[in-house]
């Protein structure tokens, strides 16, 4: 981190320049970029954790659909096999 | 009646996945040490009991399948093993998933992974067996099953037998309670739909049994027929 910018430990806010920043009462300039790095850095994290939570539940409840549409063809397919049986005993 | 269990299975998980859903995201907080990723602890713990479940299931089954040639347990083995694999896999990819997120590295080689990885891959063996085996192969899946249904214990010992990236098996007991209470209906959810999966496979296969057999006699008696006629 830039030294120049964070300007060390400063009890008195620095006046805003332009609309880059905007003194804020009883915190200097470097205390809310710090605050702010390491809300980045969380949110970052948060965001990191929340897509690897989405990719395994999702990839969970897909192999629980993929099953069940699974035993729902054997089924069909079963019932198929016993419909074809059952004509087999009535024309014998 | 029996056969309304799976459909009223399968309603209870339908009405308890979104609750574990509302409790896990909105009313449990976030771990400190693992942050926002232990979430997916919830399900990837309960699929891995569930896995384990089944695997016991699936040996005691194959067992009695062996000793007393019924085709209840036989039926009821092919569809817990099917299980194993489903819930393995889930687990398999799962944890590493949270692995990666957690500690940045997805496979540590751990002796609760590899335990868990070879689980997997005999209840894959015993399923491709049942599937594509010769006449006779039965046994020999049964046996598998018998030797997979071993390893359980191994992955609940490993913890202690082996230094593992896996927490002990005592952290589970000394969840907080808001913990738990995110924890009971995400494994009361999964437990439901593998339950009704697996009941309602067991069906299937012991209706295939049954067609199987209806052909051979409809065949011995067309051939019987045919005799009599010359």
């Amino acid at each position: 981190m830039n030294s120049s910018i964070l300007g060390g430990s400063q009890a008195v806010a620095e006046p805003p320049q332009d609309d880059e920043y905007e003194a804020v009462e009883g915190l200097d300039r470097a205390s809310i970029e710090c605050t702010r790095m390491h809300e980045a850095a969380a949110a970052k994290k948060t965001a990191s954790d929340y897509e690897h939570i989405v990719w395994s539940y999702g990839v969970l409840w897909s192999l629980f659909a993929i099953y069940g549409v699974m035993l729902w063809r054997r089924g069909a397919r079963l019932r198929g096999d016993v419909e074809t049986l059952r004509t087999r005993i009535d024309k014998a | 009646m029996t056969r309304q269990i799976p459909i009223v299975l399968l309603a209870i998980a339908a009405v308890v996945f979104p609750l574990s859903v509302h409790k896990i995201f909105l009313e449990t907080g976030i771990e400190r040490q693992l942050g926002t990723a232990q979430k997916i602890f919830y399900f990837h713990v309960p699929m891995a009991w569930i896995m384990m479940l089944f695997g016991l299931v699936c040996g005691i089954a194959a067992g009695i399948q062996l000793r007393r040639q019924s085709r209840r347990a036989e039926a009821v083995a092919i569809a817990a093993g099917e299980m194993v694999v489903l819930a393995g896999l889930g687990v398999l990819i799962t944890g590493p998933i949270w692995g990666h997120a957690s500690w940045g590295k997805a496979w540590t080689w751990d002796a609760r992974q590899v335990t868990t990885g070879l689980l997997w891959l005999v209840f894959v063996a015993y399923v491709l067996v049942r599937r594509y085996g010769a006449a006779g192969s039965d046994r020999l899946a049964a046996a598998l099953a018998i030797f997979g249904a071993v390893d359980v214990p191994v992955i609940y010992y490993a913890v202690k037998i082996w230094k593992t990236t896996h927490p002990s098996n005592d952290v589970v007991g000394t969840l907080p309670p808001e913990m738990w209470a995110a924890l009971w209906p995400a494994l009361g959810a999964l437990l439901a739909t593998a339950i009704a999966l697996v009941a309602v496979r067991a069906r299937q296969e012991m209706i295939e049994m049954d067609v199987d057999d209806a052909w051979v006699r409809v065949d011995e008696l067309r051939e019987a027929a045919k005799g009599a006629a010359s």
